[in-house]
């Protein structure tokens, strides 16, 4: 008699990933943030990183609340600041690998200061920049990466400001990796993660993301589904001559991994400095 | 070998992190402060530790309580501006209950104000700089011997009780020398948090026995734990539930008190027989001495209460020194912060009034003794 | 049906409570009557609450008004009004309404809202969205409950729904017909007044011969059972889903829809092709697709 077993040929399951009993999370219906916490967490999944090992320290916002929902060690801290508590953690434990979930006004803004400093250190951890150009956690109002004459809740003649562009602010300041992707490439994501994640040093991955509910109604970009498929409109693979031409329009964004070099890495320098120091002592 | 050395206050208060078991500190520079600073860098490495130089006060709170969080002694320094800075990550820790130590050597504000000059006037910050009803724990050292001892105890308080402490005193005793024994405390006497152990299924974070101080989960140990600034359940998750928060709060603010007798300590000096108390902290309290000696030369008798620990402050020592008193003086280097707790805790009981020098000038013993004899007048 | 709120003279003190998320505009709703109020003499308290600062979160306003008026804040069981925009809005504040006299007043719609993290077992429903509006509106004293979201809709904009409910609500007030109609007009914007003004006409309308609307039978999903070489099989958790309708669009295919709940379903398994676009592009995790690889074993 023959019998048939059945055997999943599936890898990853998020489930494996999330703390299930505190789900359904609190993201809007379509928030860009949540594909992105998918891709993290799938980019873990094939590092074989360990749980236990694995510290996420986020910020204050909507993207700061999605570390809540990964069954990891997970630290929700103080709005801007989530990479000078993770500099602490790293350096105290070198042996965990350190996740910063961040967004475009708390890495940006406020947090503007650790972030050029963090990509000047060289320490070596991920920030995952969740970037929908705006203030979501607040009710919508305008961040510095919201594009020209977007409508915010602070902007109601639509933003005059010129933008950051991450990235370029990033490598300006020394991070020895910086890439960007889109929620809609969700696979490209999770690879992008995986190389930010397995360089030594500090990398900075920016996520193009989504607030539907609120920048994407304020501005009238559709539903969900519309405001997603236009990240395919603007964005430009990576190298490309196609660069951005002016920060100050409603700009296409380059894709993939800009800068991936090597340089010293910080927690490495010091434990060199801490075997001199103890040499000399003899 | 003889411990004895010469030694200047922030120096001490770096020998007495390192003694400790501190071997973590993220700082900015700032005056009168960066001896300390300096000394870390030098004597971390040595031991295993890490030193840090972070881009502002907000980044160095944020790196000593990261670094805490990962359970690690940790500790930053700073003045007067910087402590100002320091204020929401200092909640956060008070918040998420991680163990870490504060220096503050206080110089004369406000704003830039004098940054050479010593000053009392951040008494009240240290017990309210940060928003909310929060758990501190504030030590205030006289000596350079004290700046030691108490930077070993305010560690040993952080660990035990999970709460930030402040050690907090000015530029004087931060910049003095003074010839001190500085041997190392019995490894009995170093406190460490109570780590959590046990099996991770069903581990509640923050749930706290009859001591109502949760173990502290240290990540990489398997319990996988949620640290959050927002008001949390046991589980560490956030909370709104009325009944949740009431019992956190409840908790949050009442363990200091639970362990009350671990925390206070004070300093009395000829109080009984006295006609009037001189209460005061610091500095002044140096003065003070000094003064007392004069006033009782003179046949005026004088005594010191002077809080070591200021914070929660010592109410009930100071209303058994006051009893029967004809007058409390409190001199400080400040328009009048201490004073205001000292009439709060006395209520009437005896005649309260203040020595205030804000002019960046330590107080004399002459002007405590000129004070103490307008008073028995 | 018909009801009038109780202190609505003017003498005591008359409490509407209205309810509802963030987005559907409550604060529209009470500003309004709360103007209205204020511009026939009586003294007026509207206090509000946003939950979560952001769309979604619930949001409620508390209007008190009369000769005098003391405390802005309507206690338990005395609301003479409770006006919900949104139904499990409305039920989870029943309680506040006075058992004897209360007028309840409610959209029929739920809108699944963005939860904050908080103590819910997985996949549990909140027990007090599955009352239908039959079983709530035999429990109070007087109570609307239409599909107000399809009315405005229909009228050609579904966010003028909270002015269908101000419609509904005017009945139980003593304010003249045009003196709404001029209030409404100043707090919406100038492209929407046409629409505000029908659906708020539309509302008044629908007192008059109010019935309860049937609740919607959600479709079943139908699982082909022919097994091909490797099965995919779904897993759609409705409890996770929000329905952004990302999948939806997403599916090469077409084989998901949203069914009246809003939640997604597969329809047409036959044609999936098992690419996962749905699963790795949807917000929620709702979605999980997993393929099972039948392998003969002899036994
Ligand atoms: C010190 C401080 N200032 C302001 C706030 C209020 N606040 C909370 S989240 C936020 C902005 C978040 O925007 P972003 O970082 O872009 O995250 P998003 O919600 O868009 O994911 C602000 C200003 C705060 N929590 N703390
Ligand atoms: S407000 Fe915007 S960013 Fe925040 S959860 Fe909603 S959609 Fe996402
Ligand atoms: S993408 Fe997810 S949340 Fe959105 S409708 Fe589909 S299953 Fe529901
Ligand atoms: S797996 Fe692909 S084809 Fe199948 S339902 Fe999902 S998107 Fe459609
Ligand atoms: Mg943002």
């Amino acid at each position: 008699m023959n019998e048939i077993k059945v055997t999943s040929a599936d890898e990853f399951d998020i489930r494996d990933w999330l703390r299930t009993d505190l789900m359904p999370h609190f993201m809007c219906p379509g928030c860009g943030h949540g594909i992105a916490l998918r891709a993290l967490l799938w980019a873990c999944h094939e590092l074989g990183i360990g749980k236990d090992r694995l510290a996420v320290v986020s910020g204050i916002g909507c993207s700061g609340r999605t570390g809540a929902y990964i069954d990891a060690n997970t630290f929700h801290t103080t709005h801007g600041r989530p990479l000078a508590f993770a500099t602490g953690l790293k350096l105290a434990r070198p042996d965990l690998t350190v996740i910063v979930i961040s967004g475009d006004g708390d890495s940006l803004a406020i947090g503007g200061n650790h972030l050029i400093h963090a990509c000047r250190r060289n320490l070596d951890m991920t920030l995952v920049l969740l970037n929908n150009e705006v203030y979501g956690m607040t009710g919508g109002q305008v961040s510095p990466t919201t594009s020209a004459e977007r409508f915010t809740t602070t902007t109601p003649a639509g933003n005059m400001e010129p933008v950051f562009d991450a990235c370029k602010l990033a490598e300006g300041a020394g991070a020895s990796f910086v890439g960007r992707e889109a929620t809609l490439q969700t696979p490209a994501l999770k690879d992008l993660f995986k190389a930010a994640i397995a360089h030594k040093g500090f990398s900075l991955t920016e996520v193009i993301s989504d607030c539907t509910e609120i920048f994407g109604r304020k501005n009238a970009l559709g539903s969900s589904p519309e405001m997603v498929l236009k990240q395919k409109k603007v964005m430009i693979p990576a190298h490309t001559d196609n660069r951005v031409p002016e920060p100050f329009k409603p700009h296409p964004f380059e894709t993939g991994v800009f800068v991936r070099q090597e340089r010293p890495e910080y927690g490495e320098v010091y434990e060199a400095l801490r075997a001199r120091v103890r040499e000399k002592g003899k | 070998m003889s411990t004895l050395q010469n030694i200047q206050g922030n120096a001490a208060c770096a020998a007495g992190a390192i003694a400790a078991g501190c071997r973590f500190y993220a700082g900015y520079p700032i005056t009168p402060s960066s001896e300390i600073a300096e000394q870390m860098a030098a004597r971390l490495p040595k031991v295993g530790g890490t030193f840090i130089q972070m881009e502002d006060e907000l980044g160095s709170m944020a790196a000593t309580v990261g670094a805490s969080l990962g359970g690690v002694k940790a500790m930053t320094a700073t003045s007067g501006p910087g402590f100002s800075l320091k204020q929401e990550n200092l909640g956060y820790a008070a918040m998420t209950e991680t163990p870490c130590v504060i220096v503050n050597v206080m110089r004369g504000g406000p704003s830039t104000g004098l940054p050479t000059r010593p000053a009392q006037a951040d008494i009240m910050q240290a017990r309210w700089g940060t928003h909310g009803d929060h758990p501190i724990i504030v030590l205030a050292p006289h000596t350079v011997r004290e700046i030691f001892e108490e930077t070993i105890r305010a560690f040993n308080l952080a660990e035990a009780l999970r709460v930030p402490v402040v050690v907090l005193y000015d530029e004087t005793i931060g910049h003095l020398v003074e010839t001190v024994d500085l041997t190392p405390p019995q490894p009995e006497d170093i406190v460490t948090r109570t780590f959590a152990s046990g099996p991770a299924e069903d581990y509640l974070p923050y749930a706290a026995g009859e001591d109502m101080i949760p173990a502290f989960p240290r990540p990489g140990d398997g319990y996988r734990t949620h640290t959050t600034g927002l008001t949390h359940d046991e589980r560490g998750f956030p909370t709104q539930d009325p009944q949740k928060v009431d019992a956190f709060m409840k908790r949050l603010l009442g363990k200091l008190e639970r362990h009350a007798k671990m925390i206070e300590k004070t300093e009395s000096v000829e109080v009984d027989d006295a006609q009037v108390l001189i209460v005061t902290m610091g500095t002044p309290a140096r003065a003070a001495k000094t003064a007392i000696r004069q006033l009782r030369d003179e046949g005026i008798r004088a005594g010191l209460l002077r809080p070591v620990t200021l914070w929660p402050f010592p109410e009930a020592a100071l209303r058994a020194a006051a009893k029967g008193k004809r007058a409390v003086l409190v001199p400080e280097m400040n328009a009048g912060q201490l004073i205001l707790e000292v009439q709060r805790v006395l209520g009437g009981a005896a005649p309260v009034s203040g020595l205030n020098v804000f002019n960046g000038e330590p107080i004399a013993p002459q002007q405590i003794a000129q004070a103490v004899k307008e008073l028995v007048k | 049906m018909s009801g009038k709120a109780k202190n609505a003279n003017g003498d005591g003190v008359t409490s509407v409570l209205v309810v509802g998320v963030g987005g559907q505009g409550v604060i529209m709703v009470s500003k309004v009557l709360a103007t209205l109020c204020q511009e026939h003499g009586l003294e007026v308290k509207q206090s509000e609450v946003h939950g979560m600062a952001k769309r979604g979160g619930a949001v409620f306003s508390h209007v008190r008004f009369g000769r005098q008026v003391h405390s802005p804040v309507i206690p338990a069981g005395e609301a003479d009004v409770l006006v919900a925009l949104e139904w499990a809005e409305g039920l989870r504040w029943l309680h506040y309404l006075n058992p004897e006299t209360g007028v309840f007043i409610s959209d029929v719609r739920k809108i699944i809202p963005p939860f904050a993290c908080r103590d819910r077992g997985r996949g549990v429903m909140p027990h007090y969205a599955r009352s239908t509006p039959r079983d709530v509106l035999e429990k109070v004293s007087v109570g609307y409950a239409m599909d107000a979201t399809d009315t405005a809709a229909r009228l050609g904009n579904e966010r003028a729904a909270n002015t269908v409910l101000l419609g509904i609500m005017s009945t139980t007030l003593p304010f003249s017909e045009n003196a709404w109609l001029e209030t409404i007009e100043r707090f919406v914007p100038p492209k929407t007044r046409e629409v505000n003004r029908a659906a708020f006409l539309a509302g008044r309308e629908w007192v008059k011969d109010a019935t309860v609307p049937q609740g919607e039978v959600l479709p079943q999903v139908e699982v082909d059972p022919a097994l091909p070489q490797a099965r995919n099989v779904w897993d759609i958790n409705p409890a996770w889903c929000k329905g952004c309708d990302i999948c939806v669009k997403f599916c090469p295919e077409r084989c998901l829809k949203l069914d009246a709940e809003g939640k997604a379903v597969m329809v047409k398994p036959e044609l999936c092709t098992g690419c996962r676009l749905c699963e790795m592009l949807c917000p929620d995790f709702a979605i999980r697709l997993s393929k099972e690889i039948p392998e003969k074993v002899s036994s």
